[in-house]
């Protein structure tokens, strides 16, 4: 078994071919909604066979909704690209180099055609920018033989019957991609790659934060199966059920193809049957529902292929679940097939047996039908036998499900289709450009990692390598703030108030605010949370530090307490608290005994 | 091009573009197939991966061995032209266009074969013919150029196609539209001119529904000369504008095209069947009327307003035929009628111009509107002075291609401004159109 990945990271500066800022419009709605098309391309090498894919993809319309705050004419494919972000080009290349990865001497732009919508242009524009790098292990050397720089695509809202509905607020994001070679042992290392190429990133502290914006594609091959690329695992938690399930789905997939080739099952011919009329009048709500929308019901033979279309591959998904994904790109529902319970479907006996007299059926035959305007059923079917004729595991991309299994998206592509991006113009890696990056290079994780572990406990230095707000805590720790305090605030106070209902609308500012008080002696240690709390309520900090209960007591002051509470450091404690500095108390009592 | 010692080196070693090599450095081996560099820094080396990346390594320091010479191309077949309904034919542009992956490099694709693989569905529509003139940018199109392709037109007509279709460059493609209106009257069947504002080389390009809506207005009962383009930022129609009343107003949008002045004649989408009819047009003629008059003068020179202009840039066109001034507002151009000091006027040299028997017609930098000039004193005076244009709703472009035109037929100051005041291919409307928006 070989396993690789791509891990995909967003950058955290303006889009990569446009000004717009890389934000998502949450919330809000389209300022402009637009319908279009794609068509392949022509190729002279001829990869792309022109007829078939026009005739499936022509049919298809995209729309698109592009929101004011995140988009302009660039992400709506009316208006060419500016050239390339330049600071998103200098992160990338600071990752290429903490990777330890050589950095091309030119960046060319190349157009990796897409046509599944995802794009407005039809095609993703994606550069090397980084070679030859690799990655120390516990369980040895990973090589990174690729690093490029490239454009997120669009986000998926719906699939509706006759059109893709995609959002452009994620398009033109810059992203760098990570690929690994594929000597990662197991699921386990596969994790410990994975994690620490996100530390890298994070180290960095120019990649962006949050759901959605680090996305892993796993690559396992098998030896007795083939490649598989498993795309957009988001839970590093779950990688190792991924590998164990696909390895679980290829080895019964094989079963599943030894058993019909011994059936002498293969090559499968059959031609596709309009079976409606045995449903006229029928109770199968599903069956009545698309009928009386005008669709039909097309039956097709799968000579021999009795019992194994309920063979179970992963958990939950059978070998019908994969003719089925097939299908599904026809744009049909599903499809129905003589290995499940028919009778959820409520079809009745006589018709199960009229079915199969259509399709003359024997016994160790099974059929698979499809209830869908005409046209779009026989396209279906002609993906089912397309699928059913593959006496092989067959190269796939899959998408990750939450559960942890695996559903066909479409084919591997083979060699990529790429072409040069002629808009873009080639960006020279030279001296100064290099000097730049390097000046504006943080230090790497490594070196962090000792930084924060002779600063902070090694559970603490931990956490802050992994926090969002690392950047933060390193500017506090800088300006002399005790880095325990700095790093219990971030990790913990902060936290738990939020918890509480207390969030930090900017959270940056709030401790920036906070701490520069506190080191004027402003107040004590004690009082963070409850002046936080304020702050969060929207609160200025110079006017929360005015309150009583808050403002610190300390020099004559405290030793006029401390003389009328008879120095009892434990009433003093109880009735002051939030306003008084344990130490400072402590050294007054000293004084004041002398 | 690369570099001189690139070059050099690569043609001692007998290394060309497109052929396999290796390249090995202080930063590692790389095996890939030497790119021709288009753009950027020629003292480094474009090499195409297998993985279908190109990446750019310095030539300085590195071993380059030749692994393979690329495969030579086969030659291309010679087609035949046989014969079709509709007759499509080339001026160069991006509407259809072939990559060569390899090199990628672009070239125009024109052959009928190349045209059914660029737009698959377009002999649903109608059987094509095609003929390539010119494979060039618009910008470099001229006066010879619109009289080649006038010529072939009149030609194809001869051989009986029923419609035209002419793939042309946006940036210039209104000149050309509104000069061949003039050049080619009483159309027995439409010129329908086309372009796309995506080149055909993305898969998002709008090439292939203007295409295939242009076919299908050149099957239609039409006899002018049209710009059949995206109708809005949508890919559901297209508008078919009357070839004189149309302009191009965005640098890259889809829907650039505007009718000014006019509503476009039709909303077409050939995949419903579409052709809703938005403003009155011609007719085809009956077969044998029509009217080719190609002859064109192209010393014809246009000059744009604006402020600080200088008496001495009118005076140096002194050698021209003609010339259109694009004017402000209703028609106009300094002509100092309150003698201010600082003013500079340009009428004394308009003046000289027209008194030398060169025409100086108006247009207007508003694009839309019609040019009034009795209403303030400057247009007055340019009007005393002779200048033509009162009363028109041209465009900047179709006044200067009529003015060409004109001079192609007389020399004679009365008679072109009598031509040129009287409506030949709907250039000057008689009345305004009420849009919400112009």
């Amino acid at each position: 078994m070989k396993i690789g990945i791509e891990v995909h990271q967003q950058l955290n500066t303006k889009r990569l071919f446009c000004r717009c800022p890389s934000m998502l419009a949450e919330g809000k709605d389209p300022t402009v909604v637009i319908d279009r098309r794609l068509h392949p391309v022509f190729s002279e090498l001829g990869e792309i066979d022109r007829a078939s894919m026009a005739e499936f993809e022509k049919s298809k319309l995209f729309e698109y909704q592009a929101f004011e705050q995140s988009n302009c004419l660039i992400e709506l494919d009316e208006e060419p690209p500016f050239p390339l972000n330049r600071d998103a080009l200098m992160t990338a290349l600071e990752i290429a180099l903490h990777l330890n990865a050589k950095v091309v001497d030119e960046i060319h732009m190349m157009r990796k055609i897409v046509i599944d919508g995802s794009n407005t242009t039809g095609f993703q524009r994606t550069a090397i920018v980084g070679f030859n790098g690799y990655l120390d292990t516990s369980k040895g050397k990973v090589e990174i033989p690729l690093i490029a720089i490239e454009e997120e695509s669009s986000g998926i809202v719906e699939t509706k019957h006759e059109k893709t509905v995609y959002r452009l607020d994620r398009l033109g994001i810059p992203l760098v991609e990570i690929t690994t070679d594929p000597s990662i042992k197991d699921g386990e290392h596969l994790r410990e790659v994975a994690e620490k190429i996100g530390l890298i990133l994070r180290a960095t502290g120019k990649v962006a934060r949050g759901l959605g914006t680090i996305r892993q594609d796993v690559n396992i091959s098998t030896e007795k199966g083939a490649r598989v690329e498993i795309k957009g695992v988001q839970d590093l938690r779950m990688l190792g059920k991924f590998v164990r399930n696909e390895v679980l789905r290829q080895e019964k997939l094989i079963d599943v193809i030894d058993e019909l080739k011994k059936r002498k099952a293969y090559p499968v011919k059959s031609k596709s049957v309009d079976i409606s009329e045995v449903f006229r009048g029928t109770d199968s709500k599903l069956i009545k529902k698309e009928m009386e929308m005008g669709g039909s019901v097309l039956a097709i033979k799968l000579p021999k292929h009795a019992g194994m279309l309920g063979k179970e591959l992963q958990p939950g998904k059978r070998y019908g679940t994969e003719l089925s994904d097939y299908a599904k790109h026809a744009r049909v529902k599903g499809i129905i097939h003589s290995d499940e319970e028919l009778s959820k479907y409520n079809f009745s006996e006589d018709e199960i047996s009229k079915i199969k007299e259509k399709l003359s059926m024997g016994e160790r035959d099974a059929f698979v039908l499809v209830v869908a305007p005409a046209k779009k059923a026989e396209a279906a079917l002609a993906k089912v036998m397309e699928r059913a004729n593959m006496d092989y595991v067959p190269e796939e991309t899959r998408r990750a499900n939450p559960d942890g299994t695996t559903s066909y998206l479409r084919p591997l592509p083979g060699r990529a289709r790429m072409y040069p991006e002629t808009d873009v113009p080639p960006v020279l890696i030279d001296e100064k450009l290099l000097g730049e990056t390097k000046e504006r290079m943080t230090g790497s994780y490594e070196e962090k990692k000792k930084s924060l572990e002779k600063i902070l406990n090694k559970e603490m230095a931990n956490r802050m390598l992994r926090s969002r707000h690392l950047k933060l805590f390193e500017k506090l720790a800088a300006d002399g703030i005790d880095p325990m305090l700095a790093a219990t605030t971030i990790e913990n106070t902060v936290v738990s108030l939020r918890r509480e209902g207390f969030g930090l609308k900017d959270v940056e500012g709030s401790l920036t605010e906070l701490f520069s008080e506190y080191k004027k002696g402003k107040f004590v240690k004690a009082a963070i949370p409850d002046i936080l709390k304020e702050l969060s309520e929207g609160e200025k900090i110079t006017e929360v530090l005015k309150s009583e209960k808050l403002k610190r007591i300390s020099g004559k002051e405290l030793e006029k307490i401390a003389k009328e509470n008879g120095l009892d450091i434990k009433k003093i404690m109880s009735g002051y608290r939030l306003r008084v500095d344990p130490e400072e108390l402590m050294q007054i009592i000293k004084k004041l005994r002398k | 091009m690369y570099s001189k010692d690139i070059e050099d080196f690569l043609k001692k070693n007998n290394i060309s573009v497109g052929d396999r090599i290796e390249i090995s450095g202080e930063k590692g081996k790389f095996e890939g197939l030497l790119m021709p560099r288009v753009q950027g820094e020629t003292e480094v080396l474009v090499l195409k991966l297998d993985n279908g990346y190109n990446i750019g390594i310095g030539f300085e320091g590195t071993e380059i061995k030749l692994i393979e010479k690329a495969k030579p191309k086969k030659p291309e077949k010679k087609h035949k032209e046989g014969k079709g309904e509709i007759a499509i034919l080339g001026c160069g542009g991006t509407i259809a266009s072939k990559i060569e992956y390899k090199t990628g490099a672009v070239y125009p694709a024109i052959t009928p074969e190349e045209l059914r693989m660029t737009f698959p569905d377009i002999e649903k529509i109608a059987t094509i013919r095609s003929k390539s003139l010119f494979s060039l940018l618009s910008e470099d199109m001229n006066a010879e150029h619109w009289k080649i392709l006038a010529n072939t037109i009149v030609d194809e007509i001869k051989e009986g196609v029923k419609g035209i279709v002419v793939m042309h460059g946006t940036d210039t493609m209104t000149y050309t539209s509104s000069a061949l209106s003039f050049m080619l009257q009483n159309l027995p069947a439409p010129v329908v001119l086309v372009g796309a504002q995506r080149s055909s080389d993305r898969p998002s390009s709008e090439n292939e529904m203007n295409m295939l809506n242009a076919v299908y207005c050149a099957k239609k009962d039409i006899g002018e000369v049209c710009v059949c383009m995206h109708a809005s930022m949508n890919d559901n129609y297209c508008y078919l504008h009357h070839g004189t009343k149309v302009r191009k107003m965005h640098s890259s949008r889809r829907d650039a095209f505007r009718s000014i002045n006019s509503m476009p004649i039709a909303a077409v989408n050939y995949m419903n069947d579409r052709f809703e009819v938005l403003s009155k047009y011609r007719k085809r003629s009956q077969k044998g009327s029509l009217k080719a008059s190609t002859k064109i003068n192209d010393n014809v020179a246009m000059i744009y307003v604006h402020p600080n202009i200088k008496p001495k840039l009118l005076e140096s066109l002194s050698d021209y035929d003609g010339v259109v001034i694009v004017g402000t507002g209703l028609g106009h151009a300094p002509t100092n009628p309150f003698d201010d000091r600082h003013a500079r006027p340009l009428l004394p040299a308009i003046k000289k111009l027209i008194d030398s028997e060169i025409p100086v017609v108006m247009s207007s930098q508003t694009i839309s509107g019609r040019l009034c000039m009795r209403v303030y004193a400057a247009g007055r005076l340019l009007m005393g002075a002779g200048v033509i244009g009162d009363g028109a709703d041209w465009t900047p472009e179709t006044a200067y291609t009529k003015l060409c035109w004109v001079l192609g037929q007389t020399k004679d100051m009365k008679k072109v401004k009598e031509l040129m005041m009287t409506n030949i291919a709907g250039e000057i409307s008689e009345r305004s159109v009420m849009k919400e928006e112009f």
